[in-house]
């Protein structure tokens, strides 16, 4: 590479063109199978646009890491999950807390990181009624000398990223039909990818394209619906969907309030131009009141980001009967697939399968589960369908199904992003050890309330522990190795070219563990549950650093077990799975940073 | 008086909760209304229908126990616990995200739910939380 992001002085117009440099730089170093040089910064949630969460620092190996201290921590004064991770651009670290939506700039010039400035926008409160699973946000990204993240309440803002002056503020999401915000946005060329939360509240999901020096909304995708609003062209591209498939497959009209929401995370191929995500359940959860494949819930969908038209999309669940998002990440890499040399992407469903797909066609490579799986035997690799275990089909009629596992909190949280290592070809993934049982009812829609219809309490998985950290041989299906924990690991992880992969636990601990082989080599108690995602920096003072958030919630069985002082929950069924997390954890969101 | 028994004379002026806040700590005329239907099983067991016909669970957990919203059955009200309160609550919404059901539901319908929500079985007080 011949220029280094770290230089603040690089013309700020030709960040875009940077990027796309980087990015082929990147992509050429996986081909090649080598790590990068690493810029130090983080300037997007998944640290590149293929959302690798690989960082190409390397003093912090197996050897010295059991020498890792903590330099410095933040208390953000915000209670809820602190999902997501901290961005760190030039000198600069960059965070937002959930709800209010509060950015802080940190100085990391200067001895205790002081604050340069923060920007308080203001939110409306009713986001807290409307979003389903606490008041997160999962961060923000850089793009073009901004700041650019998602309020709770349907709004995407951009901050100067020097300044924190408000630049613009767009309104993208209807909190009157229970849509709200707190995914990270995703910067692809001049172009805000951005989408929306409320699978279950019965909204009609999209995406949408914000320009970036605007904020002005260039395009609208839906994920179901006529291929007008779809933006769908069947013969164009990959795409050989039947015409109106977002129709079809759905009775009557119910795909209007179908749900498909679109809050995960986002990945980019500049040298395909497409850009890739999960769309997640289908609504309501009586699957009764939506006969039909339900396309394009559960789905990776992949569109062009210039003007949002889709060119292929693969469906991971059809009718979907165990709300069985597919918002987890998308992961690009290049992998000798039988033999031979593939472009894919590698995401880890809430079904409990870990999928690896062809990203140029959706052609699916490999499907193997990677959790405790009930509801299917497989999925059948020529037609890309689950082989169903129809005992565990759920709807109104059927009563009270039991023992469905994975629990609908997912094999995976797709809250938990993965990382992939160019040096061990392995993927990092928190999993779930949860079952669930799962009573389905007749639901009616009233705009801005729950569209849910159905009881789903959980229980501990077979085995004993509640969570487990695995490597995962993507090109094989396999699990190399695992850590078991006492309870569901929901923190996203990163791993480094010294070959160490860090990610936290419920009960407080932030850990660091070998890539190769899985050994634990330092654990930290941080004082809260971890629910976010480490990245890994190079300071000014050229030490690699590790930085991830404290701060437990993000869903409501995260507070079982009375983990809220301010306030105590409830903890009778359902959410009464883990009654001794309290013993280890309550909520309050810090930021850390640990460095040898 | 005698009109003062059919429920939908109880209804309060329709205006939401943020043209409706009592200024100066003087409660607001609504606040003095009173549940005109006997607290009976069969208005309770009605008031429970309703709870789940108009996603008051999908909020508020199955059994009202809480999930985003909060628990409605464990004693501690943010806006008033009184049979008033609760139907203003209803009625109007409040800030945090709880609709306003005014307008959705008749009067005698959010009287029901409240009869319902007051019905709950409140939790075994624990101050203090010990653990083995």
């Amino acid at each position: 590479m011949s220029v280094r992001l770290w230089d603040s002085r690089v013309p700020q117009a030709d960040r875009y063109h940077y990027d796309m440099r980087i990015a082929s730089v990147l992509l050429l170093v996986l081909l090649q199978g080598t790590s990068p040089q690493d810029d130090g910064q983080w300037t997007m949630p998944g640290k590149n646009y293929a959302a690798t969460r690989y960082s190409g620092l390397s003093q912090i190996t197996p050897a010295n890491a059991a020498r890792l201290r903590p330099v410095w921590n933040f208390s953000t004064g915000v209670l809820g999950g602190h999902e997501g991770q901290p961005l760190v651009v030039g000198t600069t670290m960059y965070v937002v807390t959930p709800f209010p939506n509060v950015l802080y700039a940190f100085d990391l010039t200067h001895e205790g990181y002081p604050l340069k400035w923060k920007y308080r926008p203001e939110v409306s409160p009713t986001a807290l009624g409307i979003a389903c699973c606490d008041a997160i946000n999962r961060g923000a990204v850089y793009g073009n000398s901004k700041i650019v993240y998602n309020l709770l309440d349907g709004h995407t803002v951009a901050v100067d990223a020097a300044t924190g002056r408000e630049l613009w503020k767009t309104q993208i999401a209807d909190m009157s039909q229970g849509e709200t915000t707190p995914m990270a946005p995703f910067v692809a060329g001049n172009r805000v990818i951005v989408g929306p939360s409320g699978g279950e509240f019965g909204i009609y999901g999209w995406v949408k394209a914000l320009d970036l020096a605007t904020g002005r909304i260039l395009w609208t995708a839906h994920n179901m619906g006529p291929d007008s609003l779809m933006l769908a062209r069947p013969g164009f591209g990959r795409y050989v969907g039947d015409a109106n498939i977002g129709v079809s497959t759905w009775e009557g009209d119910s795909w209007r309030r179908g749900g498909a929401p679109v809050w995960g995370w986002i990945t980019y191929d500049p040298q395909l131009d497409l850009i890739y995500f999960g769309t997640g359940n289908p609504g309501p959860y009586n699957t009764e009141q939506r006969p039909g494949e339900n396309k394009w819930s559960n789905s990776v969908l992949a569109r062009r980001p210039a003007d949002g038209s889709l060119v292929w999309a693969y469906q991971f669940t059809p009718h979907d009967s165990w709300d069985f998002d597919s918002n987890a990440e998308m992961i690009l890499t290049d992998l000798v697939v039988g033999g031979r040399m593939r472009k894919v992407l590698v995401h880890f469903d809430k079904n409990g399968f870990a999928y690896t797909l062809d990203r140029v066609t959706g052609e699916l490579l490999v499907a193997e589960a990677f959790a405790n799986v009930t509801w299917a035997k497989g999925i059948d690799k020529r037609t890309g369908l689950p082989i169903l275990d129809t005992t565990k089909t759920t709807g109104a009629s059927r009563g009270n199904v039991k023992g469905i596992c994975p629990s609908l909190e997912g094999g995976k949280s797709p809250a938990s992003p993965s990382a992939y290592s160019p040096r061990t070809g392995w993927f990092y993934t928190a999993t779930n050890n949860l079952c669930m049982n799962f009573e389905a009812a007749p639901v009616t829609r009233i705009p801005g309330t729950p569209y849910i219809g159905a009881s789903t309490p959980y229980m501990p998985g077979p085995g004993g522990n509640m969570g487990e950290f695995i490597a995962w041989d993507a090109a094989r299906g396999r699990k190399v190795w695992g850590i078991k924990e006492k309870y569901p690991v929901w923190s996203g992880s990163v791993v480094t070219a010294g070959d160490v992969v860090f990610y936290g636990t419920l009960d407080g601990w932030f850990k660091a563990a070998d890539a190769k082989t899985g050994r634990q080599l330092w654990k930290f108690k941080v004082g809260s549950g971890v629910v976010g995602a480490p990245i890994s920096f190079k300071g000014p003072d050229g030490k690699q650093y590790i930085a991830i958030y404290a701060g437990i919630g993000g869903d409501w069985f995260l507070l079982s077990g009375d983990v809220r002082s301010d306030d105590p929950a409830d903890v009778r069924p359902p959410a009464d799975f883990a009654p001794d997390l309290a013993r280890h954890t309550s909520q309050g969101g810090i930021v850390w940073i640990f460095g040898l | 008086m005698a009109a003062c028994n059919r429920p939908d004379a109880n209804v309060p002026p329709s205006v939401r909760y943020p043209n409706h806040v009592a200024a100066g700590g003087n409660a607001p005329p609504a606040g003095e209304i009173k549940n005109p239907l006997a607290a009976d099983s069969t208005n309770s067991a009605d008031g429970g229908k309703i709870f789940s016909a108009m996603n008051c669970d999908g909020c508020h957990g199955g059994g009202a126990l809480g999930w985003v919203g909060p628990s409605l059955v464990d004693g501690r009200w943010r806006y008033g616990g009184t049979d008033g309160a609760l139907f203003q609550s209803i009625y109007y919404g409040r800030p945090r995200g709880m609709p306003a059901y005014g307008g959705i539901l008749s009067a005698g319908a959010i009287w029901k739910t409240v009869i319902y929500i007051r019905a709950q079985p409140l939790p075994v007080t624990v101050p203090t939380e010990s653990f083995k």
